[in-house]
C-alpha cells in the first residue's frame, strides 16, 4: 500500500518538470521570433531612413533652388536703375564729369542706400569717365574721375586715362567730403564685362573683383544706360552666398562655381577641390600645398530630369558620397552648385547602432539561453534526485513492509508455537493435578507435585507474559483484576526459589519487616503480573548472587491518609529510605491524586547480596535486551526479565529502581512499588467477628487462627483490647537457633514486635549455654535476661513492651500491623513458656537433642516447646537416628524454609497467641502437619475424581488427546471422564475388527490419532439428507470408534443439539458438548446445513459452549460455497466423499484450535 | 472346492475389471472395507439404496426435463444428489457425468441437459448390471461355501 502511494506520489510529482522544458523551449522561440522582429525592424528602420534623407536632400536641394531664385530679382535692379537714370538724362549721350555729378550721383547714393546687399555701384561714361560709390567698414566711398587726363600722355591713338580720385561721403546726404585721394586709375572701358553690358539690352551679370581696399568679389550686374554709359551694381560674393552656405549641415560639402570656372563656395571635404568644366564638375584631389594628387570624379549637371538634379556616388576616402548638382542663377551669374552628402551618413549610423542593439540583443538571447537551460538543468536534476529519492522511499517501504511481515511471520510462528508449549503444559498441569489427588496428603510426594503445579502454571503465566511483550510495547497490556492473598502469594514465589537458593548455598528470605502485608494481604489487582514481577526479580537475585541471602520483604504504605502514621512509621524504617523519601513523597501525591481511597501502595523490595549492579548501568538495566555484561558472564539470559518487570510495575502505577546500598554492603536492592485495592468487604467482615471475638473474651481461649491468613485479618482498631499478660505471668520466650544470619534476624525482629523475648544463639556450641542461663533465671524468677552476655543478643524492644502497651494502638510502630493479626488471648497456663526454634542442620542432630533434652529435665513450672526446622528433603532421614525419647511428643517438625506461614504458626503456639502447653499439635507431627502447610487450592472436582479412580489409566490416556478442549482442569477431567465413559461404549457397540494385531489395540489404548479408531468414545451427529451418503458416512464414522447419530436435514440436527444442550444443563453439565463434532451436510432440505449452523452457534451462545461443526459439501475447498461454510461459523470443510484422512486433519485442527479457546 | 477357487477369481478378475474401465473407483474400496461381521450386508444396502435412490431421481429429472419450461434449480439439485450418492458408492462415471450435466444446468441448456441425462441413465443402467453381476458373484460365492476376497 505504501509503496503504491509513493509511486503515485513520484509520479505526480514528476510533471512539474514538462512545463518547465515547455516554458524553455517558448522562451526559445520567443528568442527567434524577437531576432525575426529585430531584423524585420532594422531593414524597415533602414528603409524609411533612406526615404528620409532622400527626401531630406531633396528639400535640401529644392531649397538651395528657392534660395537661388529669391535672389533673381536682383537681377534687374541695374536694367531698372539704368532705365531710370537713361529717363533723367534723356538720351544725352555725353555727359560731362559735373553733370555726372549733380545729376547721376544723387541716384546712385540713393540706390546704395535702398538696394540689399549693394555694396557697390557705379556709373560709367563711355568715354571713360566714371564715378561710382562702395561702401567699406561701414564707410562709403566714391570713386570718380573727372575730366583731367594724365600727363604722361604720349600716343594720341592710345585712349586717354582718366585719373580717378577717391573720396568719402557723408553716409546722410551722400555728399563728398574730405581730401580726394588719387587713385590709380580704373580703366572699365576696355573690361569685358563693360562691353558686354554696353552690347546687352538686358543687362549683364559677372563677378569681378571690387574697387575697395580689400578687392572683394562681387557679383557685378551691369545695364546699358539709354543713350551711353553703363550702370553696374555690385553684390558681394559673400553675402549672397551667405544664404547658402548658412545652412548648418554636417557632413555634407558644398561647391559653388559661376560657369566660367570662378569656385565662389569651397566647403566640405579637406583637400577636395571642385573644377568645373563644360558642365561637368569634376573633383580632385589636393596636397595641402596645392598640388593636386589625382581624380576622384566627375558630377555630371547638363542631364536634369524633372527639374531634378541626378545625383552621383563617389568614393572619396573609401566613403561614399553622393554628389547633386544644381544649376544656379545668382543675381544674374549663371552658376552651379555642387552638394555631396556622405551616402550613408544616417545609414551608416543605423548600421553602427544595430551592430550594437544586435550585438546587445544577442547577448540578451544568450543570456536568456543560458538561464533557461541551467534552469531546465537544475530542475530536470531536481526531479531525478526526487526520482531516486522516491526510489529510495519505495525501497525503504518495502524493506519496512517485508520487516514487519517478517516480524509478523516470526510473532505468528512464535504465538504459534507458544501455543504448542502450552499444550504440552496443559498437559502436565493436568497430569499433575490428576497425580495431587493419588498422592497420599502432606507426604513428600504432594508437597513436590504442588511445587510443580505451580512450576507449571508459572511457566505458562511466564509464556503469556512474553506473549504479551509485544503486548506491553504496543500499550495494549491490560490489567487483569483479580482478588488474591498477597502475603500468600510472596510465600509461594520465595518458597519457590529457595530450594534454588539452596542448591546454591543462597538463603531465601521473606522478610515480614513491619507486618503490613498480613494485615493488608487481601487485595484485588493482577496477580500473575504482580508474581511474574517478583519471580523476575527473585530469580535475578538468586541467580547472581553466589553467597549469602536474598531478602523480600514488602510493606504497606497508605498513600497521604494518614501522614502521622506515615511520619511515624517512618522513624522506624531503615535509613535506606531516608534517601528516597523525597521522591516517595512525590510519587505518593501523584498517586494519591489519582487513585481511590481504597487503592494502597506496597513497596516491595528485593535485597540480595550478589555482585551488584555498577552504578552507571543502573538505569540502563531496565531496558529491554540489555545485561550487564561482566556479571551475566556465563549465566545466559535475554536481558528481557527487568525491561518486562519494569513495564508491568508502571502498568500498577508504580515504579521500581535500584536503591543505592551502604558502601561496604554488598549486592544489589530492588524496590518497587505498586499501588494495590484492599478488599474492603472482607475487612468489614472480620471486624465483625472480631467484635465477637471481643466480647467472648477470655473464654475464646482455644483460638487456633485457620492457616489462611486471608481469613483472619483484622483492622486495627482502638477497640481491640490486647489483654495484656497478667503480672504473675512471665512472659514467653523463644530462642532461637537458625543458621542463616539474616532469617534470624528477621525472625527475631519480627518477634520482638511482637513482644516476644527472644533470644538468639548463633552457634549451636552456645546453645547449652544460653539454655542454661534461662533456666538458671527461670528458677530464680527473674525474667529480666538483659545480662551483658554477648551470646546473648538482647533485644531493644523487649524493655519497651511494657511501653508499647500503654501506649494507644495505632502510634505503636509496626508491631500495630502485626498484633491485629495476632490476637492475643490470656493463657490459663501460669507458667512461663520457652520455645526453642532450632535449625537441624544448625549442627549435629544428636547433640542438639541431647541438649534440649538436657535443659527439659531441669525445668520447673515452665512450659517447653521445641521447634525443629529441617530441610524438606532430610525430614525421613535426620530422625531416624534419634531416640524416641529425646524428642518430646510436643515438639514440632517444620520443613524450611522457617518465615511466612510457617513462622506465623510458630508464633501461635505461644500461648499469649493462643497456643497451648500440651495441644494436639505434636500429635500430628509425623502428619503432615496442616495447620502449618496451608492447604492446596480448592478443588470441587475432586471427590469426583477419585470415583473415577479405576478408570484412571485410560483416562490419562483421553486426556492428553482429547481433554484439552476444556480450559480448567476441572473441566478437563470432566469431559475426559465422559470420553471414558464413551470408549466403553463404543467399543461394546462396535466390536474390533477382525485381523486386528494386538499392538494395533494398544496403539488405539494409546489414543494415537492416526490409529483406525480415532474417533474412539466421540459422540458425533451427522446431519445429511441424502440416504446414501448418511449410511456410508455413519459407518465409517461408527468404523473409527465413533457413537453416531444422525440428521436428515438441518431442522432435525438443530433440535438434537438443543435436546442435548438442555439436558446436559439438567444434569448440571452445561459446559459439556452434546456432541463433539457435527458433520454438516450443507445443500438439505428444509433447513440447510448454513442455517443450521448459525442458529446453533447462537443457542450455544447460552451454554457458553461450542459444538465444533465440519461441514461436508461437493465442493472444492477452494469455491465460494466452502468459504461459506466458514462464514456461517463451521469450523472446518470437507469435500464429498468423506474420507478418513481428511476427516482425521479437520479434527485434528479443530481439536488444537480448541485448546486455546 | 475347485469350485470356489475360481469364483474367487472370478470376482477378483470381475471388480479388477470394474475398476480398470473405470465404472468404480476408491470409494468403492472403502466401503467394502466398512463391511464387517456386525454388518456383513452394508455394500449390498448401499448400493441398493443407491439405486432406488438413483431411479427416483432420473425419474424425477426426466420429469422435470419435459417440462414446457424447465425448472433448472430442481435439476440442479437432482443432480447434485445423484452426484453426491454416485460419489459416496464409488460410481465415478457416473459422478463424472453428473458434473457436466450440472454445467448444462448453470447454462440453463435444455439440449445439453436431456443428452446428459441420456448418458447418465445409460451410465447408470451399466453400473447398476455390473454391480449386480458383482453382488450375483458374490452370493455365488457365499453360497459356494468360500469367503469373499479382500
Amino acid at each position: 500500500m505504501g509503496s503504491n502511494r509513493a509511486v503515485q506520489e513520484a509520479v505526480s510529482s514528476n510533471p512539474s518538470v514538462t512545463p518547465q522544458i515547455v516554458e524553455s523551449t517558448e522562451a526559445l522561440t520567443v528568442i527567434l521570433l524577437i531576432s525575426c522582429w529585430y531584423i524585420a525592424m532594422i531593414n524597415r528602420v533602414e528603409r524609411h531612413l533612406n526615404l528620409n534623407t532622400h527626401a531630406f536632400h531633396s528639400k535640401l536641394l529644392f531649397e538651395i533652388e528657392e534660395k537661388a531664385k529669391f535672389l533673381h530679382p536682383i537681377n534687374s535692379s541695374a536694367t531698372n536703375l539704368a532705365r531710370v537714370l537713361g529717363s533723367s538724362l534723356n538720351g544725352s549721350a555725353k555727359l560731362s564729369f559735373s553733370e555726372i555729378e549733380t545729376r547721376v550721383a544723387p541716384v546712385l547714393f540713393q540706390a546704395l542706400s535702398t538696394v540689399t546687399y549693394l555694396s557697390q555701384i557705379s556709373y560709367i561714361g563711355l568715354e571713360g569717365l566714371f564715378f561710382s560709390y562702395y561702401t567699406e567698414r561701414n564707410q562709403t566711398f566714391a570713386v570718380y574721375s573727372n575730366s583731367s587726363f594724365s600727363s604722361d600722355r604720349s600716343d594720341p591713338n592710345v585712349r586717354k586715362n582718366y585719373i580717378s580720385y577717391i573720396q568719402s561721403v557723408n553716409n546722410k546726404t551722400g555728399k563728398l567730403y574730405g581730401k580726394a585721394i588719387e587713385s590709380p586709375p580704373l580703366s572699365m572701358i576696355n573690361t569685358s564685362w563693360f562691353q558686354a553690358a554696353l552690347n546687352s539690352t538686358h543687362g549683364y551679370a559677372s563677378v569681378e573683383t571690387g574697387w575697395n581696399n580689400v578687392g572683394d568679389l562681387l557679383f557685378l550686374n551691369s545695364a546699358r544706360i539709354n543713350g551711353g554709359g553703363v550702370i553696374s551694381l555690385g553684390f558681394p560674393v559673400e553675402a549672397l552666398t551667405g544664404i547658402f552656405t548658412s545652412m548648418d549641415r554636417q557632413d555634407e560639402s558644398s561647391y559653388l562655381a559661376t560657369k566660367d570656372g570662378k569656385v565662389l563656395i569651397d566647403q566640405g571635404l579637406p583637400n577636395i577641390h571642385m573644377v568645373l568644366d563644360n558642365n561637368v564638375v569634376s573633383l580632385q584631389l589636393m596636397k595641402p600645398n596645392g598640388d593636386q594628387i589625382g581624380r576622384v570624379g566627375n558630377v555630371s549637371c547638363s542631364n536634369l530630369k524633372d527639374g531634378m538634379p541626378r545625383a552621383s556616388i563617389l568614393n572619396i576616402q573609401e566613403k561614399e558620397y553622393m554628389f547633386s548638382c544644381l544649376l544656379l542663377d545668382i543675381v544674374g551669374v549663371p552658376s552651379v552648385y555642387l552638394l555631396g552628402f556622405p551616402q550613408n551618413g544616417l545609414v551608416s549610423l543605423v548600421h553602427k547602432n544595430k551592430k550594437v542593439a544586435l550585438l546587445l540583443l544577442i547577448l540578451m538571447i544568450a543570456t536568456m539561453v543560458v538561464s533557461t537551460v541551467s534552469f531546465v538543468l537544475i530542475i530536470i536534476r531536481a526531479a531525478k534526485q526526487e526520482m531516486h529519492l522516491c526510489a529510495a522511499l519505495i525501497k525503504q517501504m518495502e524493506a519496512t513492509q517485508q520487516a514487519e511481515r517478517k516480524s509478523m511471520n516470526k510473532s505468528l510462528a512464535f504465538a504459534s508455537a507458544s501455543h504448542d508449549v502450552r499444550a504440552s503444559l496443559a498437559g502436565l498441569t493436568g497430569l499433575i493435578e490428576l497425580c495431587y489427588d493419588e498422592v497420599a496428603l502432606g507426604s513428600e510426594l504432594h508437597t513436590n507435585l504442588r511445587q510443580m503445579d505451580t512450576c507449571a502454571k508459572d511457566l505458562l503465566g511466564i509464556l503469556n507474559s512474553i506473549l504479551d511483550t509485544s503486548k506491553i510495547e504496543a500499550g495494549k497490556m491490560q490489567l487483569e483484576e483479580e482478588e488474591f492473598d498477597l502475603a500468600q502469594l510472596m510465600e509461594d514465589v520465595v518458597d519457590l526459589y529457595h530450594p534454588v537458593g539452596i542448591k546454591k548455598g543462597v538463603d531465601v528470605v521473606l522478610d515480614p519487616y513491619d507486618g503490613s502485608i498480613i494485615k493488608f494481604s487481601q487485595v484485588k489487582g493482577d496477580r500473575g503480573k504482580l508474581k511474574q514481577i517478583l519471580c523476575n526479580l527473585l530469580s535475578n537475585a538468586v541467580k547472581f548472587t553466589s553467597e549469602g541471602h536474598v531478602t523480600v520483604r514488602a510493606w504497606v504504605r497508605k498513600p497521604s491518609l494518614q501522614n502521622s502514621i506515615i511520619a511515624s512509621k517512618r522513624n522506624c524504617l531503615p535509613c535506606l529510605f531516608y534517601k528516597n523519601s523525597q521522591a516517595y513523597n512525590d510519587l505518593e501525591a501523584m498517586n494519591a491524586a489519582q487513585q481511590d481511597p481504597n487503592a494502597i501502595e506496597f513497596v516491595f523490595e528485593v535485597d540480595d547480596t550478589g555482585k551488584g549492579i555498577p552504578k552507571e548501568k543502573q538505569k540502563s538495566v531496565f531496558e529491554n535486551y540489555v545485561q550487564v555484561k561482566e556479571t551475566a558472564l556465563g549465566q545466559g539470559g535475554t536481558g528481557l526479565g527487568l525491561g518486562i518487570v519494569q513495564s508491568l510495575v508502571r502498568l500498577m502505577h508504580g515504579d521500581i529502581g535500584i536503591v543505592d546500598k551502604e558502601i561496604g554492603e554488598k549486592g544489589t536492592c530492588f524496590r518497587f512499588n505498586v499501588l494495590l485495592t484492599i478488599c474492603e468487604n472482607i475487612s468489614c467482615d472480620t471486624a465483625k467477628s472480631e467484635a465477637l471475638d471481643i466480647e467472648e473474651g477470655c473464654t475464646h481461649q482455644m483460638t487456633v487462627s485457620t492457616p489462611n491468613p486471608g481469613l483472619c485479618i483484622r483492622t486495627p482498631s482502638p477497640k481491640l483490647a490486647i489483654h495484656t499478660p497478667s503480672p504473675r505471668l512471665k512472659a514467653s520466650h523463644v530462642v532461637l537457633l537458625i543458621q542463616n544470619n539474616e532469617r534470624m534476624r528477621t525472625s527475631q525482629r519480627f518477634m520482638e514486635n511482637l513482644g516476644i523475648k527472644v533470644s538468639v544463639v548463633k552457634q549451636w556450641e552456645n546453645l547449652p549455654f544460653i539454655l542454661r542461663k534461662i533456666k538458671h533465671k527461670q528458677s530464680s524468677g527473674k525474667s529480666d535476661l538483659s545480662s551483658p552476655n554477648e551470646h546473648l543478643s538482647r533485644s531493644p524492644s523487649s524493655t519497651s513492651i511494657t511501653i508499647e502497651m500503654d501506649k494507644p494502638l495505632n502510634t505503636i510502630d509496626g508491631s500495630d500491623y502485626i498484633l491485629s493479626v495476632f490476637k492475643r488471648t490470656t493463657p490459663r497456663c501460669t507458667s512461663s513458656f520457652i520455645l526453642i526454634v532450632i535449625d537441624a542442620s544448625a549442627g549435629p542432630l544428636t547433640e542438639l537433642c541431647k541438649i534440649v533434652a538436657e535443659f527439659r529435665k531441669g525445668l520447673h513450672n515452665t512450659c517447653c516447646r521445641v521447634v525443629w526446622l529441617e530441610k524438606p528433603t532430610m525430614r525421613s532421614i535426620s530422625f531416624k537416628g534419634v531416640e524416641d525419647d529425646m524428642i518430646n511428643s510436643n515438639d514440632v517438625i517444620m520443613s524450611k524454609p522457617f518465615h511466612g506461614s510457617r513462622l506465623y504458626e510458630v508464633v501461635r503456639l505461644l500461648p499469649e497467641f493462643g497456643g497451648t502447653l500440651h495441644g494436639n499439635i505434636g500429635k500430628q507431627k509425623r502428619e503432615s502437619m496442616p495447620q502449618v502447610r496451608k492447604m492446596p487450592g480448592d478443588h470441587p472436582s475432586s471427590s469426583r475424581i477419585r470415583s473415577y479412580s479405576e478408570n484412571y489409566m485410560t483416562q490419562r490416556v483421553e486426556l492428553q488427546d482429547h481433554s484439552s478442549s476444556s480450559e480448567t482442569p476441572g473441566k478437563k477431567i470432566f469431559s475426559s471422564i465422559q470420553n471414558l465413559s464413551h470408549v466403553r461404549y463404543s467399543k461394546s457397540r462396535s466390536p474390533l475388527r477382525h485381523g486386528k494385531s494386538s499392538k494395533e489395540q494398544e496403539l488405539q489404548e494409546c489414543g494415537n490419532p492416526s490409529n483406525e479408531k480415532f474417533l474412539s468414545g466421540k459422540k458425533i451427529l451427522v446431519a445429511e439428507d441424502n440416504l446414501v451418503l448418511r449410511m456410508v458416512n455413519v459407518s465409517s464414522l461408527s468404523g473409527l470408534g465413533a457413537i453416531v447419530e444422525y440428521a436428515t436435514n438441518g431442522q432435525e440436527a438443530l433440535q438434537l443439539v438443543c435436546n442435548g444442550l438442555s439436558d446436559k444443563r439438567k444434569h448440571g453439565a452445561s459446559n459439556i458438548l452434546p456432541y463433539d463434532y457435527i458433520l454438516m451436510d450443507c445443500e438439505m432440505p428444509i433447513m440447510d446445513g448454513f442455517e443450521a449452523t448459525k442458529k446453533i452457534r447462537e443457542m450455544e451462545k447460552d451454554y457458553r459452549v461450542h459444538i465444533p461443526i465440519i461441514a461436508l459439501t461437493g465442493h472444492d475447498a477452494s469455491s465460494a460455497e466452502a468459504k461459506r461454510t466458514i462464514e456461517a461459523g463451521m469450523d472446518a470443510h470437507l469435500v464429498k466423499p468423506l474420507r478418513r484422512e481428511d476427516l482425521l486433519k479437520a479434527i485434528r485442527i479443530i481439536d488444537n484450535k480448541q485448546k486455546y479457546v | 472346492m475347485d469350485g470356489v477357487v475360481q469364483l474367487q477369481k472370478q470376482l477378483v478378475d470381475y471388480s479388477a475389471s470394474l475398476f480398470d474401465e473405470g465404472i468404480l473407483d476408491e470409494q468403492f474400496n472403502q466401503l467394502q472395507q466398512l463391511q464387517d461381521e456386525s454388518n456383513p450386508d452394508f455394500v449390498v444396502e448401499v448400493v441398493s439404496l443407491f439405486f432406488e435412490d438413483s431411479e427416483r431421481l432420473l425419474n424425477e429429472l426426466g420429469k422435470a426435463l419435459e417440462q414446457q419450461t424447465v425448472d433448472f434449480k430442481k435439476v440442479d439439485a437432482h443432480v447434485h444428489q445423484l452426484k453426491g450418492s454416485s460419489s459416496s458408492i464409488g460410481a465415478q462415471r457416473v459422478q463424472k457425468l453428473c458434473i457436466g450435466f450440472r454445467n448444462y444446468c448453470e447454462e440453463l441448456n435444455t439440449e445439453g441437459c436431456l443428452k446428459c441425462l441420456q448418458q447418465v441413465k445409460h451410465e447408470y443402467s451399466l453400473v447398476k448390471t455390473k454391480l449386480e453381476t458383482l453382488f450375483k458373484l458374490e452370493r455365488q460365492l457365499i453360497a459356494a461355501g468360500g469367503s469373499i476376497p479382500t
